[in-house]
């Protein structure tokens, strides 16, 4: 550490999707209770390298900053985390800020994350209603059922789950943790369950569940500690029981 | 039948109960949304949404809604669309049920229900102490299953500039920009509805999300749009004060039982832990016995102001006072307000399970917007607005748990109209000549062309930072007319330097700066209708006080402020509109006696 | 329409492709990976106990060796039951598992965690493995003196005569380490990747019954091995070498 009332960055900044990365550091003054976007806004209001040279604001997601919309997912420190809750005085310095690397960059830390929502349209990820007028209340559910159901429905989108995953990239093509999750959650209610074999044939597809290789880094980097590994194991037994009965029964 | 394509902008809970509905109907959807619609300020909602089910045994009604939700708002709410939000209010419940949203139950397996303030009733559903997200999520995935169906485009990662409005003041589409190639684009349609969400970075730190910024609705003022009760900006009590925002500690941990307290003696510096009970000073549960802790937010946040500033007892001296769950055992607090403890314990390090949270008040809800009729409607035809981009529900103060309603009823109501306008337009031959789309398009990317060249001095972050700051200390809580007066000749000022606005980034890609500071200007100019609104209301009614007027004056002030921008001298002019008063008469709003 | 699409397409045009979708109802990976999976329980892991019982016997003596290899050499249809219950099962498992290695790529440096680093030694001990086996099943099946037929006499003394060279032993403590560590964690994997252990202390104390598996393999294969080192030389029947 340069000195205790001093923060040091060091961001890879990509002007473009078709430009090279390069580094730049940037020193700026610790403020208690200082988090990693309150950095890169002050780095905005004094676009100024540590070196002395003037250069651009940084691009990067963000929206909510308290850690429950899911934009600011990036590398910190070299591991995917939200830049809103990353408090630099729990990081060591100097703290290096990257873009995710499994997603296309659009420019400096933000990259295009949309492959999650498209996951989700595949996997019917919504509970299928008969419409929106009045059709009375709906179907009774214990508390235990919500309780299972409210941890997945937290899943924030970020997409950490899917970056930390050693088998999520070009080669499996793998749909990653955050789609099973909430495969899972919507097998489970009892609309949704409606189209739960649906939901698993898309699931046996090409880059589906059979790609998890368990290593189990989703349910570690995962900001909202979603219950994925559980997810995963369950889902599987469900996967297996559609693929023995479209072996055996149809 | 025909199918009318529509336009809706933002894809919070207004936005997205408009695209439902609209698709439901036939009609098809462009969604515009600057992040991700499942990343839209919505999520931020934390304790619940109100609807009177009366699931407790309580006596509760849509009726008594409505009037807390009047007199919460200190009458200054048209009574009629309230009244209609709340009869609908149980239908929302049990259809967002229905969609999966998972409220917490009750042992039969029913829905919970928790207490909010201004009511003495059990009237809040909620999921966790994340509602807001669970009721986004669930309409966030109708609208992905009318996306598969093809009813429904969505453009993610494009902001709104302006709308397309012709010569007869009839709007006819939008222009937009994409925010990674920087291009300028001009989208048809046969209706707009506008559901961009609330102001907060008006007054820089606030609990508000980033995108925030008031810019669609400003834009839409200086295109004519009226405007309507700007000065009504409620200060949220407890939030959690930090260096980038401020985080929201939702009201439900004072329905979940919290109490707000200082300790007696100022400056005490002990444990708050160690302090006797007859060592601190629970001032809510003394000054208002019988809302105690659940008394409306402006009250609650009044309460706190004075403590802290005429009293000096703010917590060891700092703008802070105690929001105390610890005599709460864990498992509950774990059950009903997990979420919100977590935020706590994350941003701020301490257990609020253990140790008292300390908390002050932050900007947090704009309850003025866009002025609409009780359709909806602009008074610019075609163009619709809904959610807390618009003014209609909740008067001069909003009560905790009614946003989530009004945004989802107001978006229910928005969508369907909308398309029936739509559909008027299609068979009348409502279509206008190219050139007001090429003529739009064409301004935009001038004004683009300006800001982007411009050669000045001034950094729109610092900027903004002055315009924050002059507004959180001049046009919130406490009021007084000289203040906001020179706030207002701040602002003229702020507008002077944007012209030589400096950007660092001039590049035509993904360049935020750029983006930021075409937000900035908007943000400026309805700062000037919320500083003028506050300067010109000389009385105090719901979140708007003002010392030197201490009481509400409905003979002179029980009326709606419009206002509109006079661009040949680039400010805001003023109206007054009567308030609909027919079902409930105003009658005196005090919270420390039994009314 | 007002303004040509042309600018939707350049933001778009110009961000690359990133990690495909789900490619519903394409291609067998699904029933590859699950056979892949299932093949290394049955019939690989379930043969490999076997070997390893049947190995053991070494302990007891030349004769006792012998003897099991005589009675397993001489099963019914013994040339069909190796080629399609161990060769065959043993080239799937191994090539499609090379495949599932290239595919994957390790991150213990970013990530450091057991699950991360049980994937990872997962992949080393399938290679390992596969190189052992390999090298085992040409040199002890296919090279040298022949066990089939009546070869079965002469089952010890190959391995013992292997296990003259200290590099020999060496690598085959290191393959059966490797072998033993491969499948108990892969029976660990099956069961949650099939759902049979979906909770997660389930999933935890499964861990240790296949540690525990691991273990006593790796006990046993050693204790084997011993078995042949330390019966001395003439006890064992002279072998000719080609």
């Amino acid at each position: 550490m340069a000195n205790s009332k001093s923060v040091i960055l060091k961001i890879k900044r990509q002007q473009t999707p078709e430009s090279k990365p390069y580094w730049e550091e940037f020193e700026l003054s610790y403020r208690p209770g200082m988090n990693v976007t309150s950095a890169l806004m002050d780095i905005a209001a004094n676009p100024v390298t540590r070196q002395g040279k003037p250069t651009t604001p940084v691009t990067y997601d963000s929206n909510c900053l308290e850690e429950i919309c899911g934009s600011c997912a990036m590398i910190i420190n070299g591991q995917a985390k939200m830049a809103c809750s990353a408090l630099i005085a729990n990081l060591k310095q100097p703290i290096t800020l990257e873009p995710f690397t499994k997603f296309p960059i659009i420019r400096d830390l933000a990259v295009d994350r949309s492959v999650l929502f498209e996951n989700l349209k595949r996997v019917k990820a919504w509970v299928p209603v008969d419409g929106t007028y009045d059709l009375g209340s709906g179907p009774r559910q214990s508390s235990e059922m919500q309780e299972e159901a409210y941890p997945l429905s937290n899943c924030i989108s970020c997409c950490c789950c899917m970056e930390a995953c050693p088998q999520f990239n070009d080669k499996t093509g793998f749909v990653g943790a955050a789609t099973i999750a909430q495969v899972r959650l919507f097998n489970s209610h009892p609309t949704g369950s409606a189209l739960k074999t649906e939901r698993l044939k898309v699931l046996m597809g090409d880059g589906g569940i059979q790609e998890c290789g368990y290593a189990q880094n989703c349910v570690e980097v995962c900001p909202k500690e979603l219950p994925l590994t559980k997810s995963i194991a369950a889902v599987g037994g469900q996967v297996m029981w559609q693929a023995v009965k479209d072996l055996f029964r149809t | 039948m025909s199918q009318p394509k529509i336009i809706v902008v933002g894809g919070g809970l207004a936005g997205l109960s408009a695209t439902i509905k609209i698709a439901e109907m036939g009609g098809h959807v462009d969604l515009f949304s600057i992040v991700p619609v499942k990343r839209s300020h919505s999520v931020c909602a934390q304790g619940g949404i109100n609807a009177a089910k009366n699931l407790k045994g309580e006596g509760d009604s849509t009726w008594q809604h409505f009037d807390d939700t009047i007199y919460g708002g200190d009458f200054l709410a048209n009574q009629p669309p309230v009244k209609a939000m709340c009869e609908a209010a149980p239908g929302v419940i049990d259809l967002l049920d229905r969609m999966g949203v998972p409220f917490n139950r009750t042992p039969e397996g029913l829905l919970d229900f928790r207490r909010f303030g201004g009511t003495l009733f059990n009237r809040t559903a909620f999921a966790g102490a994340t509602t807001g997200q669970q009721l986004l999520y669930a309409l966030d995935e109708q609208v992905r299953r009318y996306e598969a169906e093809g009813k429904v485009t969505k453009y993610e990662a494009w902001e709104f500039l302006s709308a397309v409005i012709d010569d007869q003041r009839v709007c006819h589409g939008i222009c937009a920009i994409d925010l990674r190639s920087m291009a300028v684009q001009t989208f048809p349609a046969e209706a707009v509805i506008i559901a961009t969400g609330g102001v907060g970075a008006i007054f820089g730190k606030s609990t508000n999300s980033v995108v925030c910024t008031g810019s669609a609705q400003s834009a839409l003022y200086q295109q004519g749009a009226y405007y309507a009760n700007g000065e009504f900006i409620q200060v949220h009590p407890t939030c959690i004060p930090g260096e980038d925002k401020l985080r929201l500690m939702s009201e439900s941990a004072r329905g979940e039982g919290g109490r707000v307290w200082v300790p007696k003696q100022p400056g005490d510096k002990r444990d708050p832990k160690s302090l006797p009970e007859g060592e601190r000073w629970y001032f809510l549960e003394e000054w208002y016995p019988k809302y105690g802790n659940l008394v409306p937010r402006d009250i609650a946040t009044r309460a706190i102001h004075k403590v802290v500033y005429e009293l000096h007892l703010g917590i060891d001296g700092q703008p802070m006072v105690y929001l105390d769950l610890t005599h709460i055992d864990r498992a509950t607090l774990d059950r009903k307000l997990e979420g919100i403890l977590e935020i706590y314990e994350k941003f701020v390090g301490d257990d609020p399970r253990d140790t008292p949270m300390k908390i002050f008040p932050g900007v947090h809800y704009t309850m003025g917007g866009l002025w609409v009729d009780f359709e909806q409607r602009t008074n610019i035809e075609g163009l619709y607005a809904a959610g807390e981009c618009e003014y209609q529900y909740h008067g001069a103060n909003r009560l905790g748990a009614n946003s989530l309603l009004s945004c989802i009823y107001a978006g229910f109501v928005s969508g369907p109209n909308a398309v029936n306008y739509a559909r008027n337009g299609i068979k009348s031959g409502r279509t206008p000549a190219q050139h007001v789309y090429n003529s739009e398009r064409k301004r935009q990317e001038e004004i683009n062309a300006h800001l982007m060249n411009n050669d000045g001095t001034e950094n729109p972050f610092l900027l903004w930072r002055e315009l924050g700051d002059t507004m959180t200390k001049n046009v919130t809580v406490i009021r007084y007319n000289k203040n906001i007066r020179e706030t207002d000749a701040k602002l003229v000022e702020l507008l002077e330097r944007y012209r030589h606005v400096n950007l660092s980034d001039r590049s035509n890609w993904a360049n935020t700066s750029f983006v930021f500071a075409r937000q900035l200007y908007n943000m400026l100019q309805l700062a000037r209708v919320i500083a003028q609104g506050a300067a010109m209301r000389d009385e105090s009614r719901g979140a708007h006080y003002k010392p030197d007027f201490p009481e509400r004056d409905d003979a002179n002030w029980l009326k709606t402020t419009k206002a509109y921008f006079a661009a040949d001298a680039d400010e805001p002019r003023f109206e007054f509109e009567q308030v609909d008063t027919s079902l409930i008469k105003p009658r005196p709003r005090r919270y420390d006696v039994a009314t | 329409m007002a303004s040509s699409a042309s600018s939707i397409d350049t933001s778009s045009a110009r961000i690359k492709e990133g990690v495909a979708p789900l490619r519903a109802g394409q291609g067998y990976s699904f029933v590859l990976r699950r056979l892949h999976s299932l093949s290394g329980i049955v019939p690989i892991g379930a043969f490999l106990i076997e070997h390893f019982i049947s190995n053991s016997e070494a302990t007891k003596g030349v004769q006792a060796y012998n003897d099991q290899v005589k009675f397993l050499t001489s099963l019914p249809f013994v040339h069909v039951l190796e080629w399609v219950f161990i060769f065959l099962p043993l080239l799937y498992h191994g090539i499609y598992g090379l495949y599932i290695w290239y595919k994957g790529d390790s991150n213990v440096g970013e990530y450091p965690w057991t699950g991360n680093w049980l994937y990872t030694s997962q992949r080393w001990t399938g290679i390992i493995a596969f190189i052992y086996i390999a090298y085992h099943v040409i040199d002890m099946r296919f090279l040298g003196v022949h066990l089939m037929g009546g070869g079965y006499n002469n089952a010890f003394s190959k391995v013992w005569f292997d296990f003259q060279s200290p590099w020999t032993i060496a690598f085959y403590v290191i393959g059966i380490v490797a072998v033993s560590w491969h499948f108990a964690y892969g029976v660990w994997l099956f069961a949650a990747k099939w759902g049979l252990t979906i909770g997660d202390q389930a999933r935890r104390r499964f861990g240790y019954v296949c540690a525990a598996l691991a273990i006593l393999l790796i006990g046993i294969g050693l204790w084997t091995i011993t078995g042949f080192v330390q019966t001395p030389a003439g006890q064992v029947p002279y072998v000719e070498h080609d």
